[in-house]
């Protein structure tokens, strides 16, 4: 088991690598490179000044170097200056990550929460009227543009309660009931989408299962219906559900980005948001690294989490 | 005498494969009233793109201060935005873009995902991993980050949504078409096809493409889907579809800042948005449900 | 059927019924029986003959889409079908337990053992914890599998088909059921483990009492082990009796062919077999009146208007046929005297055959696939597939290559044909060393060597049609175009017995017997000289099997064929081959004229396996040498003699030495110190 950690570690680090490669290679790539973008800002520029920032930058070296040289620092903490501020971009992502972090549990959980059970009812009402009307719901779910979703809140929020999220972040710490109304709407669009796929991929998880031959042993030993699902056939579906969730993390990840943009949260999304306007390039490339390794290591819980599940796996 | 015959065979597989066909829609319309209605609302939106001239009451760009923010009403029957346009005019263009950029997208990251799947599929070994390697750092940042990324850096421009769109979505599609080039690979009518001799072109051309239509089809319907979304979602935040151009996301975007006096700006662009999204994705679940062997076996 | 004492179930005129989209489908229609205590019943029939949904009806677990619409299903005078759920599910497990075919899929992969032993106890009984625990333990050693305590906490996957077929009895017997529903309980097992587990089976019966009900398609299995029999066929009793008469006197047209279909191994191999025409068939379409009559060579017109009833013959043997004995002798005479003058035609050009020149020299042939760990795909080790492997195949002649599964043989196949590429070793096919040739070469080579696999349903592409599929061999090697290779196709198609309207088919519009022709169809295209058969007729049910072992020995005749051909099973090799080579561990253990090797096998595997065959004679038992556990993993085989784990006269030469193939007497080799 550990060493199957342990390779699932190494391979999540390989990938990191070939993402901050393919992310550094289309940054260079780009026409029009960030020095001039920057220094066009400043009005008019002369060949020196260009190139002395260059070099100030390390931009004057072959592409190789610099990413050698990004990565070293990277892995010493050091992930560059802001453009604009130049304050460390290592501060500034720690400043706005919990933001996101929370904000993700607290959609995953909702999502789990409602997805689960509803994919359940409809596995086990197969094809019934409650079926039909759940599935339609869940592909809905699924088609909802999350930030459209957002607005629409905000609109009944504000128009039919006359209320409005409180303005300024408070993080838990500081204001547990203030937090709490200010995730809670943001977290419960991005769950919609991830309860949809949920509630999708539990059910045909589910029915799947209750085809098996190991399902009808157990009936025939005269096992309860309820011990069959729950024992036995969710428990084996669990491996689909929760790969879904890992992939979808990735979703809902990108939706932060909206949603924290709508809603006037502090987080990496918004991050991103804000720096892509100004072009504030450092910070684009860091949130997007960060995002990748978080998606990874959420990736890397799940393929724990198989192991806990599924014993053939854990013995490999 | 055996001329007869050759024609009389073409005549006859010609008829069977559009018998095939025929059959087929015949099945698909009966046992999927909710897939069939989807393609109907989905051809009536190509419809309405293509006609967009004709059905757009208004200019869809065309400014007019006399007329700003007016709720819904007999001459602008969804009212208009904070620039006097014609919302029901803009939205009927919007449908123009939105449809271009999810077409091109999907297009453009089959033919590569397609690619890149059957040549890691089928050779594998060091092609496959490095292939791989890199479709799953390409998938490890989430899609609308790198879309966005992609979009931010390339600058506004629709074809530029769309390049950022075919990066995001070819993994995907070489995922899967890797999947069933391993699964075709190992199948036994390639494995008799090798047995007579058959080259390696004939049997990805003959036996693997044929057979992996299913999956990617109904992968292209919901990548649709997730296209339109996306491109929405870019343009909400400003680096997808620049403005002056009808965008949903766009309207989407310009209509926040007015949303407490003019509900309706946020309220129908996101109903057209949401509703063809929809419309995609019940046609993935259809084709699924009629393309699943184990369910169209049963009959 | 009037009650009798003792009786436990009777099953009376039970009708199940599916639902699908076109409307309600009659999987079993009207079936009765009955099984008293003690007693073993075979239910015996050929795919879709609704014996399986019978055995599952009777406990109500069929699909969602079934149910038993009407008869009665009378346990101990409660009728089952009017139970609710709640008290069926009483009487699962605690009176009725069943055992199911496939041993790999049937048990829970995220539980141990003991805890689905464990749990098949606590649903019906309320014991202190602890005794759970012990008399999983005890189910456990009862079963046969040593070191119980240690298995309990194990997985499934760590367990090989006949541990968990094991498993699977214990858990049958958690609860001391009064009957045991077996439904196909050791097809999916090698023969040598089948007889393990057959013998398993006798023995909890004597010391238990249970009674069984076996669901079987292998007449062998049924004479082993059922005291009663009934045949079904599309979803009816056809004939019931007890073992001897049914064997010995079959009635009913369809026993009496489904018995003369099977090869035994005492079949003269110079007879055809008899096959019934046609196929099983489909429930969307039955025959009216006698649903065998398509098929029955004694078919008159009363069989075409009127269902027969089920006619008691007398001493409990029932058939449901409108024929009457005598006439059935008289036609049979007729047909036999047919069959006699096929015989003639066909078996002239036979003999002589071992003096043809070698078509194909196998020489040291090995596989080795590499076992790979870790994140760099380290080589660990080597699955010893196929190890060093010696054999020729003459012109005309049919090599049989058997074992049990993992012995190697169909990688063999596909070593020969370079499908796989060797490790070692060399394959010389009409004087031309083809292990190591280039493409252009190999293609040449290929048009010469074919192939016919196993499973006809996933050979053929699904979007191909039946000419496409023919031609593509034409098309590949260019050999003919247009209206000639229309005529070709057609020829082709009429030499496996379809015919031209059949062209334009796709492969989903026919029979597994009328696709395993295709396939034989294409193999034919180029005018091979050798066709390579793996396991050609082990998918086909036994009555179509003998249509296609008939058909590719009168293709050896006519075309002058040589085949490999590759199969588990004995019975079939022995019929259809001149020569067999013994195959365990990649290795071949002993190789012989077919008669030879059946009569006087040499090397204990050999005998062994030979031994387990069940025969489908009920009065022919012959002593049994059951060999203990089951075949070691070509990845880690034992030193010395590879057999030496498992065999009964293993002396200390054989954990050291490896044995040679040595040649005993001519033609006879045998890889054994013994000799």
């Amino acid at each position: 088991m550990i060493g199957y950690i342990f390779k699932r570690l190494l391979y999540g680090i390989l990938v990191v690598l070939i993402m901050v490669t393919f992310v550094f290679v289309l940054m260079r790539s780009v026409p029009g490179d960030v020095v001039t973008l920057q220094l066009a800002e400043a009005g008019s520029v002369s060949e020196e000044q260009v190139d002395e920032m260059k070099s100030q930058l390390g931009l004057d070296k072959s592409i190789g170097i610099q990413l050698v040289v990004w990565l070293t620092n990277a892995v010493q903490g050091d992930l560059g200056n802001s453009l604009w501020s130049a304050q460390p971009v290592v501060n500034l992502i720690v400043e706005r990550l919990p933001v996101t972090l929370e904000l993700t549990f607290f959609s995953v959980i909702l999502a789990i929460i409602i997805g689960i059970p509803i994919g359940v009812l409809s596995a086990v009402k197969h094809n019934s009227f409650i079926d039909h009307i759940l599935r339609v719901t869940a592909v809905g779910g699924l088609s909802i543009p999350n930030f459209w979703l957002g607005l629409i809140i905000l609109l009944v929020l504000s128009l039919v309660f006359n209320w409005i999220p409180p303005l300024g972040f408070k993080s838990f710490s500081e204001n547990p009931i203030v937090n709490f109304q200010q995730m809670v709407f943001p977290a419960l669009v991005l769950a919609v989408t991830l309860s949809a796929s949920i509630i999708r991929m539990t059910r045909s998880a589910l029915l799947e299962v209750l085809h098996t031959d190991f399902i009808r042993t157990i009936r025939s030993k005269g096992a309860k219906e309820r011990v069959v699902i729950y024992k036995h056939a969710l428990r084996n579906s669990l491996v689909s559900v929760i790969t879904l969730i890992g992939i979808q993390i990735g979703t809902l990840l990108g939706g932060t980005v909206v949603l924290e943009t709508i809603f006037s949260l502090p987080g990496l999304g918004s991050l991103i948001f804000e720096s892509v306007t100004i072009r504030d390039y450092p910070i684009v490339q860091a949130s997007v690294l960060t995002f990748g390794t978080m998606f990874l290591l959420v990736n890397l819980v799940v393929d724990v989490m198989y192991g806990w599940i599924d014993p053939r796996i854990r013995n490999n | 005498m055996q001329e007869l015959q050759t024609v009389e065979k073409v005549i006859l597989k010609e008829n069977t494969k559009m018998f095939q066909f025929k059959e087929n829609c015949r099945r698909f319309i009966r046992s999927n009233p909710i897939g069939t209605i989807s393609i109907g609302f989905i051809l009536l939106v190509i419809l309405i793109s293509v006609l967009a001239p004709i059905i757009a009451p208004y200019d869809p760009v065309l400014q007019n201060r006399q007329s700003i923010l007016i709720g819904p009403n007999g001459t602008h029957i969804l009212g208009t935005d904070e620039l006097g346009r014609d919302v029901f005019s803009r939205i009927v263009y919007g449908s123009r873009i939105s449809l271009l950029v999810g077409f091109s997208a999907v297009v453009f990251s089959m033919i590569f995902g397609i690619f890149f799947g059957v040549v890691s599929g089928y050779f594998g070994g060091v092609i496959d991993m490095i292939v791989q390697r890199i479709m799953d750092a390409i998938m490890s940042i989430p899609s609308l980050i790198l879309a966005l990324f992609i979009a931010a850096l390339l600058g506004p421009a629709i074809q530029n949504v769309i390049i950022a769109l075919v990066i995001v979505e070819t993994p995907r599609f070489a995922r899967i078409v890797r999947g069933e080039m391993l699964r075709i690979r190992e199948t036994n009518y390639v494995e008799a096809s090798r047995s007579i001799g058959s080259s390696v072109f004939r049997i990805i051309w003959k036996h693997a493409i044929p057979n992996m239509g299913a999956p990617i089809i109904v992968l292209a319907s919901l990548a649709f889907g997730q296209s339109i979304i996306a491109e929405a979602s870019l343009s909400f935040l400003g680096i997808g579809t620049p403005p002056p151009n009808p965008s949903w996301g766009l309207m989407l975007s310009d209509a926040s800042r007015f949303m407490e006096t003019a509900p309706w700006l946020v309220l129908f662009p996101g109903l057209a948005l949401a509703l063809c999204v929809l419309a995609f994705n019940l046609l993935g679940d259809a084709l699924r449900d009629f393309l699943d062997p184990k369910i169209s076996s049963k009959k | 059927m009037a009650k009798e004492s003792g009786v436990l179930l009777q099953v009376d005129k039970m009708k199940t019924v599916f639902q699908t989209q076109s409307g309600y489908i009659e999987a079993v229609n009207g079936i009765s029986f009955h099984i008293k205590k003690g007693e073993t019943v075979a239910i015996v029939g050929e795919s879709g003959s609704g014996k399986s949904v019978s055995a599952m009806s009777i406990l109500r677990l069929l699909e969602k889409s079934g149910k038993v619409s009407s008869g009665r299903i009378l346990f101990k005078d409660i009728n089952l079908n009017e139970l609710s759920d709640e008290e069926i599910r009483k009487v699962r497990g605690k009176e009725i337990a069943m055992i199911f075919q496939d041993p790999m899929s049937c048990l829970d992969p995220v539980y141990t053992i003991g805890d689905q032993i464990i749990e098949a106890i606590k649903i019906h009984e309320d014991l202190p914890k602890k005794e759970y625990y012990s008399r999983a333990v005890e189910l456990l050693q009862l079963v046969g599998l040593p070191d119980a305590k240690a298995r309990m906490s194990i997985y499934p996957h760590q367990l090989s088909g006949g541990q968990r077929q094991r498993v699977m009895i214990a858990i049958a017997l958690a609860c001391r059921p009064n009957l045991i529903i077996a439904d196909e309980p050791t097809t999916a097992l090698d023969v040598t483990v089948q007889a393990q587990i057959m013998e398993l089976l006798k023995k909890l019966q004597t010391e238990l009492g249970t009674a069984i009900i076996l669901v079987t398609h292998d007449l062998g299995v049924v004479a082993e082990m059922a005291d009663r029999v009934v045949v079904v066929y599309a979803g009816q009793v056809v004939e019931e009796s007890n073992v001897i008469d049914l064997f010995n006197k079959p009635e009913h047209p369809y026993t009496e062919a489904l018995l003369q279909s099977v090869p035994r191994i005492e079949t003269n191999k110079n007879e055809r077999l008899m096959a019934i025409k046609g196929s099983v068939p489909s429930l969307y379409d039955m025959p009216t009146g006698c649903r065998f009559h398509p098929r029955c060579p004694y078919a008159s017109e009363i069989c075409r208007q009127e269902e027969p009833p089920l006619m008691n013959l007398g001493e409990n043997h029932y058939s449901k046929c409108w024929i009457k004995e005598k006439d059935i002798k008289k036609v049979m005479q007729n047909v036999n005297h047919n069959e006699q003058e096929d015989i003639e035609i066909i078996d002239s050009p036979h003999f002589g055959k071992h003096q043809n020149k070698k078509i194909l020299e196998v020489h040291g042939l090995k596989k080795y696939f590499p076992i790979t760990k870790g994140f760099f795909s380290r080589t660990v080790g080597y699955v010893r597939a196929v190890d060093g492997l010696s054999f020729d195949i003459h012109e005309g002649e049919t090599l049989g290559l058997v074992g049990e599964s993992g012995c190697g043989k169909s990688t063999s196949g596909r070593l020969i044909t370079s499908l796989l590429k060797p490790t070692g070793g060399s394959v010389t096919f009409n004087g031309q060393d083809i292990s190591r040739i280039n493409r252009h070469a190999l293609k040449k080579v290929r048009q010469r060597i074919q192939f016919v696999f196993q499973d006809p349903y996933s050979t053929l592409n699904p979007r191909m049609t039946v000419g496409d599929i023919i031609g593509e061999p034409l098309e590949v090697h260019r050999l003919v175009k247009g209206t000639e290779k229309y005529a070709r196709i057609v020829e082709l198609l009429e030499t496996v017995g379809l015919t031209r309207n059949d062209i334009q088919k796709f492969p989903h519009q026919f029979s597994g017997g009328q696709r395993q022709r295709i396939g034989i169809a294409r193999a034919l295209a180029t005018e091979p000289d050798l066709l390579i058969c793996d396991e050609a007729v082990s998918a086909l049910d036994v009555s179509v099997q003998a249509q296609i072992l008939n058909l590719l020995r009168d293709l050896q005749q006519k075309l002058g064929l040589s085949y490999l051909f590759i199969s588990h099973d004995l019975n079939v090799v022995k019929y259809i081959s001149h020569r067999v080579c013994v195959m365990y561990l990649g290795e071949i253990v002993e190789i012989a004229d077919s008669e030879v090797l059946f009569q006087n096998p040499l090397h204990p595997y050999s005998q062994a396996l030979i031994s387990a065959v069940p025969i489908p004679d009920p009065e022919g038992k012959s002593e049994r040498i059951i060999l203990e556990g089951e075949v070691p993993s070509p990845s880690n085989p034992p030193s010395g003699c590879k057999f030496h784990t498992r065999c009964l006269i293993a002396t200390d030469t054989c954990q050291t030495q490896q044995p040679d193939l040595k040649e005993v007497s001519p033609g006879h080799k045998v890889a054994c110190h013994n000799y």
